[in-house]
Formats: structure tokens, sequence, C-alpha cells
């Protein structure tokens, strides 16, 4: 199988063209999950859909820093969670950082109404409570698909590191699932 | 040690280790229930985080997203940005990165099907879209006004060069090589509509798998197909739905990629590729009169 690949935005940038339709294309073709990346970061839809504005904003400010020969998603991830680390250090600074996990996943009544939404919505909630760059390592390597090697240079650290945050995300995540107990029974209803 | 065997179990779950690694892993497996017991629950665990999140990119997109990604928003407009902006660094070209094979895990099919609420199998089976019912009078209208502007052809161009530039790493929601039965049947239950996968196997071209995508906003299917002639694939055929009036086949382009696309009867369809017009009017003939779309 041969594929062709398009023009990369950077390219575009330097014929002066830096929010040329192709950019927008790839941005948009994106955008659903950078959607999910940032509803994991954030817990929560709608500040999750502002984190993704900010970073298309940000992405058409920076389009000529995107460098021909890498990914475009991965690009756009770690855009996502430099602004998302930003608003973690912003709240941090003005105190607001609290309990806002369970007001975001009690807000969505239809999470509420099967059993099997409720097991989600533990997963969500389990996630939740997981330090920020575990959250993210997890988030751009299990539910991304991102290699090891990718999500180290999202995140701008070393491979060994995006190793060991992921394998205590995953403990973590475990340990938080075991003692809420209701997935496995959820999950076991559900196959039933 | 627990430390690092956890590192290990989780790497090799992902397929991070090398042969070597891989080999002590199994090895301690082996000797011990309790390991793979342990194995066992992390690999649970990482199905229900990725069940998760997995109907979030099969939601339609904000509107104020896609106009975001269009530059349409004004520069203040940046209401989610840190008040202090921070650096994006540059990244580096690395071919390793940029090429790198697919992760092992997918989505089972019925998983998929459930979560995606559409189900396709191969060539020649029904397709049940019921996330492609004809919308509501006011966000059809929304569609009709979009589809003017060539929105709905926009997306479809980007979804084609999304598929394109993911090359072997494309993730299709449903694998053409998956059983459809059981998907079927549940997405039978709920769907007043069908359509098939037309078999586009005398021109070349084998299907690939199927994408729920998002076109202006809104899900659409992306069916794919694949073929070493590089005269005419790849292509995808982009179906969504419509109330606007029946259309003939018009002819359109983004950038380098044809576009030839038609209304007909509550469907919109756009056949999608870098391949000239004149085989896109073929292959189209040959789709409307298998899907009776024309």
């Amino acid at each position: 199988m041969r594929w062709k690949h398009a023009e990369a935005p950077g390219r575009a940038a330097e014929r002066g063209d830096p929010v040329s339709t192709g950019f927008s294309d790839q941005l948009i073709a994106v955008l659903p999950r950078l959607r999910r990346f940032a509803r994991g970061l954030t817990g929560a839809a709608a500040e999750a859909d502002d984190l993704v504005q900010a970073a298309c904003e940000r992405a058409l400010a920076r389009a000529h820093q995107f460098q021909e020969g890498t990914r475009f998603d991965s690009w756009m991830f770690r855009i996502v969670q430099t602004i998302w680390i930003d608003q973690l250090r912003a709240r941090e600074v003005r105190k607001e950082d609290g309990d806002v996990a369970e007001d975001r996943l009690g807000s969505d009544a239809a999470v509420r109404g099967i059993e099997a939404r409720i097991a989600l919505a533990e997963v969500r909630l389990a996630i939740d409570r997981l330090p920020p760059d575990q959250r993210a390592t997890l988030m751009l390597v299990t539910v991304e698909g991102l290699t090891y090697k990718e999500a180290a240079v999202v995140a701008g650290v070393p491979v060994g590191t995006i190793m060991s945050r992921l394998a205590r995300a995953r403990i973590a995540l475990q340990q938080h699932l075991d003692a809420g107990g209701g997935i496995r029974r959820s999950a076991k209803n559900a196959e039933a | 040690m627990q430390k690092h065997s956890d590192e290990a179990l989780v790497a090799y779950l992902d397929g991070e280790l090398d042969h070597t690694e891989q080999r002590h892993v199994e090895a301690w497996l082996d000797a011990d229930p309790a390991v793979r017991d342990r194995l066992a629950s992390l690999v649970q665990s990482a199905e229900l985080v990725r069940g998760a999140f997995a109907e979030i990119v099969n939601e339609p997109v904000p509107e104020r997203l896609i106009a975001a990604a269009r530059g349409e928003t004004s520069a203040g407009g940046d209401t989610a940005a840190a008040p202090q902006e921070a650096e994006i660094l540059v990244l580096r070209p690395d071919k390793s990165v940029a090429f790198s094979p697919p992760r092992r895990w997918h989505f089972g099919l019925a998983a998929a099907a459930g979560m995606f609420g559409l189900m396709f199998g191969g060539v020649g089976t029904y397709v049940g879209i019921g996330m492609l019912n004809p919308p509501a009078p006011a966000a059809d209208r929304q569609v009709a006004a979009s589809s003017a502007t060539g929105i709905w052809l926009d997306n479809a161009a980007a979804s084609f060069k999304l598929a394109v530039n993911a090359g072997d790493s494309m993730l299709v929601d449903v694998p053409a090589s998956n059983d459809p039965r059981e998907a079927l049947h549940k997405i039978s239950q709920s769907l007043p509509q069908q359509v098939r996968v037309p078999d586009l196997k005398p021109w070349g071209l084998n299907f690939r798998g199927a994408r729920l995508v998002a076109v202006d906003g809104r899900p659409a299917a992306q069916l794919v197909y694949v073929t070493d002639n590089k005269a005419i694939g790849p292509l995808t055929l982009v179906i969504g739905a419509t109330k606007q009036p029946d259309i003939a086949r018009t002819v359109d382009r983004r950038q380098d990629v044809n576009l030839l696309y038609w209304r007909h009867q509550g469907r919109a369809y756009a056949l999608v590729g870098h391949t000239d017009v004149g085989y896109l009017w073929g292959i189209a003939n040959d789709v409307a009169w298998q899907l009776d779309a024309i």
C-alpha cells in the first residue's frame, strides 16, 4: 500500500501562508482526539473544549514552528498539554484548585443512568484522581496510543520517565478501581 | 524491585520491551500465578480506560472549535489560555516517531460497535449507520448552509488527508476483517436504515475498514479503500445524512484532493482521493449503482 503525504503546514507557513486551508484541515481532522485528550486531562467537557480552542488558536499562531517530518497530532497534544499545565499552575497560584472532580462528573446525568455508564464514570473519576503528569501520560499512551518514545517527545521528558509515570498511573488506577468495587461488578454485568 | 516489576509488566502490555525483556517477563509470568492475575487486572483496567473515553471522538465537534481551527476566532478569544503564555518547544524531526508502527491494542468489534453505533463488515456487508439518521430540522438547515459553503467537503477532504497521512498506522474503528454479526445484531435493533459497503474490487480497491468521522461537526461514515495502484488510490467514501434536495454528482477540489459529491434521498456522499476526476466519475457510478444512490 502506498500513501501520499500531504504537505506539512510548516512548509505552507514558510510560503507566508500560516493559516492555510491544509493546516486548518489537519487541525479539524485531529479535533476529536484533541477533545478526548483534553477531556482526560481536565475531567470536564466544557473545560476540555475551552482547552482545545485555546490550543487551536495557539497552533495557528505558531504554525511556522511545526516541523515537517514530525507528527501533527503529537505536536497538538503537546500544545494542549502545555496550556493545561499552565492552567494548573495558574490555579495553584490563585488557590482555585479544589474538589472539582465530583462536580464535573456529577453534571453528566446520562453517565449515572446505566450501570455500565457508572463504571465508565468511576474510571474517569479514578483517572481524575491521578497526579497531572501521570494522568497525561496515561491519556497519551493508553488512550491515544502513542508509543513511549512519542509520549516522551510530547511531554518533554525521557522515555524512562514515561515508563515510570505510566506504571505508577496504572497501578494507582488499579487500586482506585479495586477500592471502588463497582467497576468489577459493572464490567461483569456488562459482559453477562 | 516491585516498582521495576510493575514497569516491566506495563511495558510488556504496551509492547515496549525488546525481545530479551519480553522473555524475562514471560518467564516471570510462567512462574508466578499471582503475576498473571496482576497482568490480567492491568489488561482489564486498560480496556476500561479506553472505553471510558471511546465515545468522545465520535461526538459532534462544537462549531466553535471548528471555527477556532479555521482561525475564525479573535486573538483575544483565548479564554482558556494561561495568563502567562508558555513556551511551545518545537518538535524535532524524528523518523522513528513520525513513522511509528501501530500499537498493539485495538478496540474489539463489539466494543467498537457498541460505542460508536456503527458496524462495518467485509465487502458487501450491510452497514448500519444509526448516527447518520436525518438530523433535526434546525440542524439540517445548518448542514445545508454549511454544505453550501463547502465546509462539509472541507471536512471530508481533511478526513481523507488524515487517513492518508496515517498510512499503515491508520486506525479504523471497524476493520474489514472483523466478524460483523454481533455488532450487526445490536445495531439492527435500533436502526431503520442500512446501506451496503460497495465492492470496489473491480477497480483494484480493497476495503480497509471504516471510521466514524466528524464532518461539519456531525458524525459521518468514512469507508477507506486502499490499492497498490498509485493512479487510483487510496480513496475514501464519506456518507452523511441530509434533508437537502438531491443534487447530481459534482466535482470539487481541496488543494491536491479531488472530491466528487452528490446527494440522494436523504444521504450526502463524497468520494475523495488524489486520483483524477475521470476515475472518480467511474467509481462513483459504480458506488451509486451498488448503493442505489442515484
